[in-house]
């Protein structure tokens, strides 16, 4: 039970305050939470497919063979298969936090995942959709910098992380 | 929203692929093991996610675009570089809906250099993310990376005050 406290903090205090919208604004919270249930919904396949790929490298992937790919050493290569990865990547960056926090523990590097998290902001099959909106100029000024922040994002990340090590 | 299921079905077949090889290789103990630990994985991130996702749905009820429009408006110069940052860090939800609020914004009068950080952090930043970042990959890493987010967002937005 303390267990339960522990772990899920977060979302029993999420749970507690939608239930208290829900008694004190039921017209807003209803459908408030009929379209989180929505998103879930839609990303169901992802969330499954991420806990399979999760479970099989916590199990079944030995430790240097992540190591190897994305590990410390992988250099440019797997900076941007990162940054590739994650601006080709679909639904929020945060459905993959468990299976980046799998991978760190297998021995992937800060690096790759900081720079993963950071592309996730450019998203390709928006580009067109934003054009529309915002207009070429803005949209392709806005991505390239995106781009840069991704990867320095990581190396940043890197650098400070280990320091800590030392 | 089509992507989401297609892109979920493929990562599904191309791991249930790896299960496969893997029973055949003779690990068929290990590949039951992490079979119900994939189980374990999915409840507990559906959990988590479902709490993001109830905080979002909540967020987008209570401020809506207009209201969040509205009080952007109010701001410019540098304050309005950081307040534009700082809401889109709590702000979240689909890239795709947060271009329609910078519309607003640039044909209301906003400066590029307000709305450009304001997108940047809607995509970048996750305040009511943090804590399942933290679980996941540490305290030092989460506010490492926000922190080069955030101030990533300001230089951007006075590039693209310059840029565009």
């Amino acid at each position: 039970m303390k267990n339960i406290f522990k772990n899920y903090g977060v979302e029993i205090v999420i749970g507690v305050i939608a239930i208290v919208l829900l008694i004190l604004n039921p017209e807003k919270a209803i459908p408030s939470l009929l379209s989180a249930f929505r998103t879930w919904l839609s990303l169901v396949p992802v969330i499954i497919g991420i806990a399979l790929l999760t479970a099989l490298i916590s199990v079944l992937l030995p430790k240097e063979r992540i190591g190897k790919i994305i590990g410390k050493d992988s250099g440019l290569p797997g900076l941007f298969a990162g940054a590739l990865f994650g601006s080709l990547m679909v639904g929020p960056a945060y459905v993959f936090f468990p299976f980046f926090g799998e991978l760190k523990n297998k021995g992937a590097s800060d690096r790759i995942i900081a720079t993963t998290i950071g592309a996730w902001a450019i998203k390709p099959t928006w580009i067109p959709f934003a054009v529309t909106i915002l207009g070429w100029k803005f949209v392709s000024i806005f991505n390239i910098l995106l781009f840069l922040f991704a990867i320095l994002s990581g190396i940043f990340v890197q650098a400070f992380m280990k320091q800590d090590q030392r | 929203m089509y992507t989401n299921l297609i892109v979920g079905i493929v990562i599904i077949l191309g791991v249930a692929g790896a299960y496969i090889y893997y029973a055949l290789k003779g690990e068929k103990k290990k590949v039951t093991v992490a079979a119900k630990k994939s189980v374990q994985v999915f409840v507990q991130n559906s959990i988590r996610l479902f709490s993001i996702f109830v905080i979002i749905a909540l967020l987008q009820t209570f401020l809506s675009p207009e209201a969040v429009s509205s009080f952007l408006l109010k701001f410019n110069g540098i304050m309005g570089v950081l307040v534009g940052a700082l809401t889109g860090s709590v702000m979240m939800g689909p890239a795709a809906s947060s271009y329609p609020i910078a519309k607003y914004l640039l044909t209301n009068g906003a400066a590029v250099s307000l709305t450009a950080p304001f997108l940047f952090t809607w995509v970048a930043i996750g305040v009511v993310s943090f804590p399942l970042e933290m679980k996941n990959l540490g305290k030092r890493f989460t506010l490492l990376r926000n922190g080069f987010a955030f101030a990533s967002a300001i230089l951007v937005a006075l590039l693209m005050g310059i840029l565009v």
